[in-house]
């Protein structure tokens, strides 16, 4: 029993750490666009974020449901084993990232910890263990469709946007109100990072509750959402300050109209999931809506290398943070079998312990150059070409085929006025 | 393996809405902001080298540009109270449609 208890404070120590990570990683999804376009102090920035972060954590517990009572099917857990197992998964969760993190490829936290807890549940457990269907359904799917869906409300969007604001009489159009907006929409990013992310850490706590026999129902106690809500703001708010210094190196460019939209989308996307329980993405989605509403600007195209680059690297996630955490469970499994008792577990952490320390030195280094200043997110609009001369609305077109007209008609009379005074001339010399 | 693909139509109808709900008013109360004659001109409040510098010149420049194209609106008096009315109008609406979205979450 000692040792369950001493695996299971591990795990909820490792999972607020994951949890802390995630929002150190990820302010920049919420605070990025707002401070590029000047909408928001930086400081102002990042400690909204971290309230709203906080506060997201709270407002919906549908995703930390799915992974706490959905995705591992619980009646075939063996109590002993299993928070083992689910502190495999972190590992191989956490190492990924920080793999990612410093060779700067695209990743998903949320996948890493999806991979890393499914592949240990595999090497420990079995296939049986898994509930493919809600993996599929709530996990895998989501994944795929949600960058889709708030990409294409992010086009629609930021058409619509345009369309509304623009005038043809060369009056101001007021688009810089948009950054007034954008306070608002990134503070809904904020909020929404908090409904989904946050639930993954509090899932993750329960699904060990539940495997020791601490708790017998998916709905996370309300010390573990607190705890959780506290974690995230907290790397929220402490990972903004080396965001901000990164900040400004190298971004797309984004209009305040742009941004406005693009933010809009992600919120509702994010929500509308949280609140169905899909664990998405975060990073994902909000790519997904920068790109769809690059798209929305006229004269704009797809580079299309830079979009595979980015998928290829969402699609690797799953399955190498997979096998990483069955990696590590492997150990576990072995020094069980090999009746060593937690060996494994301890073997685990130490591992875990040199990755953190490693990635922390890492990161105090401060290497900060054009090449990985750049969020993810603001990444991802380098996946779409603006031209800067956008060619003309249908209604411009219009206008200036009709100025075209007139200037042709003021030429052929004026032509044929002077050709009749010649004429004319002709015939009084005659 | 059954899979929910009613769910994902759900999530991509409520965002929708959603956001266009949102995006459309807000864009319609600008609009209707600088129709009243008070065109926004919201300067940065730090500037980062990655994008266009607001510089104070610039920003005097634009309010300058806003005012002669206000004194040049042809719209009455009223006209123009009218379209600030509606342009706060359209903010509230979208302020709300946030709220009740919120709240369908907490509440739903």
């Amino acid at each position: 029993m000692e040792t369950a208890a001493l695996v299971v404070a591990l795990v909820i120590a490792l999972a607020l750490f994951f949890d802390f990570t995630n929002g150190f990683h990820d302010t920049a999804n919420a605070m990025a666009t707002p401070i590029a376009t000047g909408a928001l102090k930086p400081k102002t920035a990042v400690a909204l974020a971290a309230i709203l972060n906080l506060v997201g954590a709270f407002l919906s517990t549908e995703v930390a449901k799915t992974i706490s009572g959905g995705i591992i099917r619980e009646d075939q857990i063996s109590g002993a084993i299993f928070p083992s197992l689910i502190f495999a998964g972190l590992i191989g969760a956490i190492t990924w990232n920080m793999l990612t993190w410093l060779l700067g490829l695209p990743s998903s936290s949320s996948h890493a910890l999806f991979g890393g807890l499914i592949g240990a549940t595999i090497v420990g457990l079995g296939v049986h263990g898994i509930d493919f269907g809600v993996v599929m359904s709530k996990v895998v799917l989501p994944a795929l469709l949600a960058p889709l869906t708030a990409g294409l409300i992010a086009f629609a969007a930021t058409k619509l946007a345009y369309a509304v604001t623009r005038r043809y009489d060369g009056k101001p159009d007021g688009r810089d109100g948009f950054r007034w907006g954008q306070i608002f929409t990134s503070s809904l990013v904020a909020l929404a990072h908090g409904t989904n992310d946050a639930q993954k850490t509090m899932g993750i706590i329960t699904l060990a509750l539940i495997a020791v026999g601490w708790q017998n129902h998916p709905e996370p106690e309300l010390w573990v959402i607190l705890s959780a809500a506290a974690a995230i703001a907290l790397g929220t708010y402490v990972g903004g300050w080396r965001i901000i210094r990164t900040l400004g190196k190298g971004l797309t460019d984004v209009k305040p109209t742009q941004g406005f939209a693009a933010e809009s989308s992600t919120a509702a996307t994010i929500l509308a999931s949280s609140h169905l329980g899909f664990a998405l993405s975060t990073t994902q989605v909000a790519s997904g809506s920068v790109i769809g509403s690059g798209l929305g600007r006229r004269g704009s195209e797809v580079r299309w290398r830079t979009v595979g680059r980015i998928f290829v690297g969402w699609l690797l996630t799953l399955p190498a943070a997979g096998l990483v955490g069955a990696l590590a469970a492997l150990l576990v499994v072995w020094s069980r079998n090999a009746g060593l008792g937690v060996t494994g577990v301890i073997i685990d952490a130490v591992v875990a312990v040199f990755a953190i320390v490693f990635m922390f030195l890492r990161s105090a280094r401060n290497q900060v150059h054009a090449g990985n200043a750049m969020s993810e997110v603001a990444a991802s609009g380098h996946a779409v070409n603006i031209d800067d001369n956008p060619p003309p609305t249908p209604r411009q077109q219009r206008k200036l085929e009709e100025q075209e007209r007139r200037k042709a008609a003021a030429k052929a009379a004026a032509a044929k006025k002077a050709d009749a005074k010649k004429a004319a001339k002709k015939g009084n010399v005659k | 393996m059954t899979i929910d693909w009613l769910a994902f139509l759900q999530v991509f109808l409520a965002a929708l809405v959603g956001a266009v709900v949102v995006v459309g008013f807000y864009a319609l109360g600008l609009r209707l902001l600088a129709t009243s004659g008070n065109i926004p001109v919201v300067a940065p409040a730090q500037f980062t080298d990655a994008i266009t510098v607001v510089s104070p010149k610039r920003i005097a420049k634009a309010e300058k540009a806003a005012a002669k194209a206000a004194a040049k609106n042809p719209l009455s008096e009223g006209q123009k109270r009218l379209a600030l009315i509606a342009a706060y109008a359209c903010f509230v609406i979208c302020a709300l449609a946030v709220v009740a979205g919120i709240l369908l979450i907490v509440l739903g």
